[in-house]
């Protein structure tokens, strides 16, 4: 696809409309144990989750801001000028018709109702706080398949939420974990009954449509023994020139035998902080992959963990990151060997172009009972421009001798000898600078569903635009 | 410029202090200024050097009672560090200009050693350090290297003695056709903890940079490998490398590798690397089958994977001092 043709299909940042606000509720800007405990009186939450979330408030005060990262951006938040809740909907619809009209509108030029008609086993969508329409296909509920938007799954099956809620990442993991817990609303809650494959991925998209809105969804995923499931979320906002922040925290669980595979294609608008924290647990033989790509925002740190806990269980990440003038995506993946004959592999793709800066920060430990473990780390970064910045932070740690590690990294620039070999077929510089660019991407690109795959081929293409020159 | 005690106490999540933390290699308490013997530098004439911003520099300067200033040019120089007293301290300034050699033994049963260095560079110059202090001894060594246009630096180190080590080293490369190649190769025994830190700064274009850093460890020894290799904007044509490799004898021994890039230029090379095994059991079967003993053959493996840390040393005088040095550390602990 040429460029015109991708500008055509993508625009200039396609998802940076906004509709106006129409909020059945919206608190004050600020943050406050009045705000965590009257978000969880208005959710009609039991009395435990308020407590959790005031516990974890207190520690979100103590905390410090973290130390790694872009310390310049993160400290210029304002917790203060963010909105915490906002509720566009007066509930979670089944059905698209009954979904607000402005809303519907949105969704539908998101593409969400025709890709879930087609290739979907489940969606939900979240608009701001909560989440406006879900639904999941008949066959996976007759089989016991739970998908609901966490605030549904937290009415329904309490017991099951409060076994399993901020047991992989605590509030005290960090401050911006402690902040989510204390102001969570949204997000999913899946739990796949033993045995049972989810064969067609389920979706979460979300959407920030507010100036200055926070939305600190929640997510937790069960695949108990020998399941499997595949979830992929997208996310964008609109383009305000003020700041927005997103701080999700993602929960997964994967029991003995099963498989996770969690895909994100972010893609927020330029003004949205994104700090993220993702962790799963893997028991024995059990496989978590994150596959994560961030083309938007104006700062994402997001280092997708996967704690190895059982024997033979495997982690994989793959991720890439395009930062462009004014982004900083420090990304990365962490990995805890702490059971004997764990794997995982790890690769790291980055272009940082006109002026954008992309981090690797990484973590592989392996603890001294963690035998024969092994580990393989890749990141590869492109650097289009001398304003631009690349760098690459890996940390290993072995504490058994057993354990087979290999790190490699390499910063360059688009080859010379590649972009001549391209041009003498007839290409122009900029059309040849966008295959090499999709060939670059194209172990994450494969990863994903084919509209996904797609559609991130035409962002970039989109992106790279001007690249030449 | 502010002095020791003055410096504030660096952070554990910066990495150079991540795993050797100022507290633990300070002599004393960190608010003290300990009275320091004085190391017993072998060749160079009295000279003073500045202070540091720089925590662990500024402490060695402040209670150092000695600084040698050394020149070579054209000239091969082996220097000997005597290290005795609970706590000893020395600074050296080195300009070499030629093609220079220089062999720095560091030995003496000090309780606590601190050694700052800096070093100008034009012509080549290679560079051996041994560190074959006794083995109880604390060992805090800080270089900085500046290498100027068209001139190399070859840099070998070969880490054997002391129990609690960190070494700072940082390298600039100020002009164009600067290059620097270094070999650190560090065998930990017992409970021996080795912490090394490199910085290699490309502050302009067309410099070259290769680090390799093999780390062996057997008991319950602990390595640690930090670098942080800088590509500064505008220093475009550079090539740099990093490779670190740890090879994993016994159940306790831990190995750390935090290889860092930062690249601000595009028209550059730049890449890093870093493994972990276990001794490869095909190859110790093979060498038993020759008749060698299991010790005599891991001890084969370990020179073999030690001295491999410096391929990219070309100088033959620091190669063959080195390798006969870890000839004799390895027979020692054949030999108990």
């Amino acid at each position: 696809m040429s460029v015109e043709n991708a500008r055509d299909a993508v625009g200039d940042y396609r998802y940076g409309f906004h509709d106006p606000e129409n909020s059945t509720i919206r608190f004050d800007k600020g943050l406050s144990e009045q705000v965590v405990i009257d978000i969880s009186e208005l959710k009609n939450e039991p009395q435990w989750m308020t407590d959790v979330r005031v516990k974890a408030y207190r520690r979100f005060i103590e905390m410090p801001m973290p130390t790694w990262g872009n310390c310049d951006l993160i400290d210029q938040i304002d917790f203060e000028a963010v909105t915490y809740f906002l509720r566009s909907s007066k509930g979670t619809e089944t059905d698209w018709d009954d979904v607000p009209e402005d809303i519907k509108n949105t969704f539908e030029r998101l593409g969400i109702p025709e890709a879930e008609q087609k290739w979907l086993g489940g969606v939900t969508a979240q608009y701001e706080s909560e989440a406006v329409y879900h639904s999941i296909r008949e066959d996976l509920e007759e089989q016991g398949v739970i998908f609901l938007d966490m605030d549904s799954g937290l009415k329904q099956y309490p017991e099951l939420v409060k076994k399993y809620f901020a047991t992989v990442v605590p509030a005290s993991d960090n401050k911006f974990s402690a902040l989510n817990t204390a102001v969570w609303s949204g997000g999913s809650f899946i739990y796949v009954p033993k045995g049972i494959h989810v064969a067609m991925p389920v979706q979460a998209y979300f959407r920030i449509n507010a100036k200055n809105m926070g939305q600190f969804e929640r997510t937790l995923i069960i695949a108990d023994e020998g399941s499997s499931i595949n979830y992929v979320e997208g996310c964008t906002a609109p383009t305000y020139s003020t700041d927005s922040l997103h701080s999700a925290v993602v929960e997964l669980i994967a029991m003995e035998g099963a498989k996770i595979r969690y895909s994100t294609i972010q893609n927020w608008s330029s003004n949205v902080y994104n700090l993220v924290t993702k962790r799963g647990v893997a028991h024995a033989n059990a496989t978590i992959e994150w596959v994560d790509g961030n083309i938007g925002s104006k700062l994402t740190m997001k280092y997708p963990s996967v704690l190895l806990k059982g024997e033979g269980a495997h982690a994989e990440v793959i991720s890439v990151a395009y930062a462009g003038t004014g982004q900083h995506q420090d990304t990365g993946a962490k990995v805890y060997h702490l059971a004997p004959n764990t794997t995982s592999n790890i690769l790291s793709k980055s272009i940082s172009k006109d002026g954008g800066r992309s981090s690797y920060r990484g973590m592989i430990q392996v603890t001294p009972k963690a035998h024969g473990c092994r580990s393989k780390i890749v990141c590869d970064a492109i650097i289009l421009d001398g304003e631009s910045q690349s760098d690459t932070y890996p940390t290993m740690e072995i504490g058994n001798a057993s354990a087979d590690l290999e790190h490699e990294a390499s910063v360059s620039k688009v080859s010379n000898d590649q972009l001549f070999y391209l041009m003498s077929r007839g290409h122009s510089e900029e059309e040849a600078m966008g295959l090499i660019v999709n060939g670059f991407f194209e172990p994450f690109t494969r990863e994903l569903p084919m509209e996904y795959a797609v559609e991130l081929n035409r962002l970039l293409e989109l992106e790279m635009e001007g690249s030449i020159g | 410029m502010m002095q020791y005690p003055k410096i504030a106490i660096p952070l554990r999540s910066v990495h150079l202090w991540r795993y050797t933390p100022w507290k633990r290699i300070h002599p004393t308490k960190v608010e003290e200024m300990p009275a320091a013997d004085i190391i017993k530098i072998s060749a160079g004439n009295d000279s003073k050097m500045e202070d540091s911003d720089e925590i662990a520099r500024s402490f060695i300067h402040s209670i150092s009672k000695v600084c040698k200033s050394i020149t070579l040019n054209d000239e091969l120089l082996e220097l000997d560090l005597r290290c005795s007293g609970h706590i000893c301290a020395g600074e050296i300034l080195l300009k070499s200009s030629g093609n220079s050699t220089i062999i720095i033994r560091i030995s003496g049963d000090a309780g606590w050693t601190g050694i700052r260095l800096i070093g100008e560079v034009t012509g080549t110059l290679s560079v051996a350090v041994i560190n074959d202090l006794s083995g109880d001894g604390h060992l805090l060594r800080c270089e900085d290297w500046s290498v100027g246009r068209d001139s190399t630096l070859e840099f070998a180190t070969l880490s054997t003695g002391g129990f609690l080590n960190k070494s700072d080293i940082r390298v600039t490369l100020t002009h164009n056709g600067a290059d620097v190649r270094g070999g650190i190769a560090s065998n930990g025994h017992g409970s021996r903890h080795d912490d090394h830190h490199f910085e290699i700064q490309h502050s302009v274009g067309h410099t070259n940079s290769l680090l390799v850093m093999h780390a062996a460890c057997d008991g319950s020894s602990h390595s640690v490998g930090t670098g942080i290799l800088t590509i500064c904007e505008g220093a475009n044509g550079s090539d740099a490398g990093q490779v670190f490799r740890n090879l994993l004898l016994s159940e306790k021994a831990r190995a750390e590798a935090i290889p860092e890039l930062e690249v601000l230029a595009d028209d550059v090379k730049a890449a890093h690397g870093a493994a972990s095994a276990p001794i490869d059991v095909n190859q110790l079967h093979y060498l038993e089958s020759r008749g060698l003993s299991f010790s005599e053959a891991s001890s084969l493996i370990v020179e073999g994977f030690l001295m491999d840390a410096f391929r990219h040393v070309k100088n033959q005088e620091v190669l063959t001092t080195l390798r006969t040095r870890l000839l004799v550390h390895l027979e020692c602990l054949i030999n108990g």
